[in-house]
């Protein structure tokens, strides 16, 4: 008996962790399908006895979440896409083509970019967006999401890579090819786990980004979905029931994408902190 | 072979981009934040003047300012001295379970990838005094209902609670990917010895692990110091500014108030307290964990 007792200690400590993660998940699961404010007060921990989908199309239709939904994919998608592009081609260049010196300067550059704490830079940024004529559009934020990404990016593929044996390259020289060609039809393609790694890391952080995207757009057309959502809350405030079902559709997307690709999550957040 | 791979033009070509980028959006605000902490400007007009040092004795010299100050330091002490520890526990406890050890790992990193807005709002539900968890939770105790984000004496603490619910898994993942490739010969050789569990956690694999504890220290000062969006999307900074951060209150400044110049001073200062926090951990506790082989 105290052997079992033993054994299981440690599961009912983590059983205790997990519900404090997942109870408020839960919470507002069950909230959303509440029909007011006073059922939510009468039942708060239980499953509601009676389930009104009709928050959801509310908060849908009213709280524009689908125009939100829309910014924020195609944002988050074209900043990692061309983040991993432009970080791709320079670690191409400071790892497999030979400059020397140039190569080490370079990529240690780059490595300070992880040092600086970026939030820090906001205001320079928000003057550089406003010179450029960028303010108040979807640029304004796709350009310095580019930007911010391109340290982590470049220092992931470049450690890629650097892996790669150079009997590759001799191969194709042979063959004919020139950088640009060994770049994109022999590394590229040998890269893309790593790059699959960058680009849910990255495309999370831009889709999560509040602070950028908060300042930077007052038209409510063009905003993204956590900028979104906080103004829904200001809104909806003593809803509550709809105000859960607007973070359950920002909540959803997310859990699905690490349902499916938890494993590549955290590899690539591990890989990325611990070189950090 | 060679050749094909030294063309100049073509790594010139290649590396252009990201480098435009990185000197655009790093180097250069770094130099233009150090440049308008010494003017006095709104961010609009033609005229910067320049004001020497006035910004920064300002700084020093206003209440507000330290409270930010002071409530920074909150999230390290927060994060140092009940989230680390909180860490290395359920790290090691997973470590050393043999089932649900999937599911402890993905559960407990979930929240980390949320956005910080949004667990934010969901957070102010259930801190909501009438209808929100907590206050239902103490209620079956007879607690009378505690207005956490509004009152002066608990905004600070919930906002700590929150920051940590959504972060610990994260660490711990990292914690857990240190220990586990810890070789098993050394913890196998421990228990042949007669090591108990406890043991071996202790003087085995917690020693070999002060690396990565240590990068989990550093990372929660660095996130410690530029802590935002949370403050923004749960308080505003508020009760009475008794939330206030180091960086809500530079954007607080720069952009509401049009104060750029001085918003960059608090920008600067920023970037110095994070060093001198950095360089003082680093002083002071990072000279025993020299590399550790196995």
């Amino acid at each position: 008996m105290p052997r079992t007792l033993k054994k299981s200690l440690p599961h009912i400590a983590l059983l205790g962790y997990l519900l404090v993660v997942l109870f408020p998940f839960l919470f507002v699961l069950f909230s959303s399908v509440k029909k007011d404010n006073n059922s939510i007060a009468l039942n708060p921990f239980g499953i509601p006895k009676e389930f009104v989908f009709n928050n959801y199309v509310e908060a849908w239709v009213n709280a524009k979440i689908s125009t939100y939904f829309f910014n924020s994919l195609y944002i988050s998608v074209l900043a990692s896409v061309v983040s991993i592009l432009l970080a791709s081609m320079f670690a191409f260049a400071v790892t497999r083509m030979r400059q020397g010196k140039w190569n080490t300067i370079l990529f240690s550059l780059v490595l300070i970019g992880m040092l600086i704490p970026n939030n820090a830079l906001m205001l320079p940024i928000y003057t550089i967006v406003r010179k450029l004529h960028i303010l108040n559009s979807h640029w304004a934020l796709i350009i310095p999401y580019i930007a911010n990404a391109i340290p982590f990016t470049i220092i992931i593929l470049a450690a890629f890579m650097r892996s790669l044996p150079s009997e590759i390259e001799e191969a194709a020289v042979m063959d004919g090819l020139k950088a640009p060609g060994i770049f994109a039809k022999i590394i590229v393609p040998l890269t893309v786990p790593a790059m699959v790694t960058v680009f849910i890391v990255n495309f999370l952080g831009n889709w999560n980004e509040f602070l950028l995207a908060n300042y930077f757009l007052s038209n409510d057309e063009l905003r993204t979905l956590p900028v979104g959502m906080v103004q829904f809350r200001d809104q909806y405030q003593m809803n509550y029931a709809q105000m859960s079902a607007g973070i359950v559709y920002s909540v959803l997307p997310v859990v699905i994408i690490y349902a499916v690709l938890q494993e590549k999550i955290i590899e690539g957040v591990t890989a990325g902190s611990v070189k950090g | 072979m060679n050749k094909a791979l030294r063309n100049p033009l073509v790594f010139i070509l290649f590396v252009i981009p990201a480098l435009t980028l990185f000197f655009v959006f790093f180097i250069y605000p770094i130099f233009s934040s150090i440049y308008y902490s010494f003017t006095s400007w709104n961010g609009v007009s033609d005229t910067v003047k320049y004001t020497g040092l006035d910004n920064f004795k300002k700084a020093l010299g206003d209440d507000r300012f330290w409270v930010s100050v002071k409530n920074n330091g909150w999230f390290i002490l927060f994060s140092v001295f009940i989230q680390v520890p909180l860490i290395v526990f359920f790290s090691l406890l997973i470590a050393n379970v043999k089932k649900l050890k999937g599911l402890y790992k993905t559960a407990v990193f979930m929240p980390s990838i949320m956005s910080t807005a949004v667990i934010g709002i969901l957070w102010g539900f259930i801190y909501e005094p009438n209808i929100g968890l907590f206050n239902k939770l103490l209620g079956l105790f007879g607690v009378e209902p505690i207005y956490w984000l509004s009152d002066e004496r608990f905004a600070m603490l919930s906002i700590l609670i929150t920051n940590a619910w959504q972060w610990t898994g994260f660490y711990i993942v990292m914690v857990l990917a240190a220990i586990l490739s810890i070789p098993s010969e050394l913890d196998e050789a421990a228990a042949i010895d007669g090591a108990t569990g406890f043991q071996r956690a202790t003087r085995i694999t917690l020693p070999l692990i002060v690396p990565i504890i240590s990068v989990v220290i550093m990372l929660s000062i660095a996130g410690a110091m530029k802590a935002a969006d949370i403050v923004i999307v749960m308080t505003k900074g508020g009760p009475a500014g008794s939330t206030e951060v180091m960086a809500t209150y530079m954007i607080k400044y720069a952009i509401t108030n049009f104060k750029y110049g001085y918003g960059n001073t608090i920008a600067v200062l920023i970037f110095v307290f994070t060093l001198v926090v950095t360089a003082l951990y680093q002083l002071l506790f990072n000279r025993r964990s020299e590399r550790i082989e196995y």
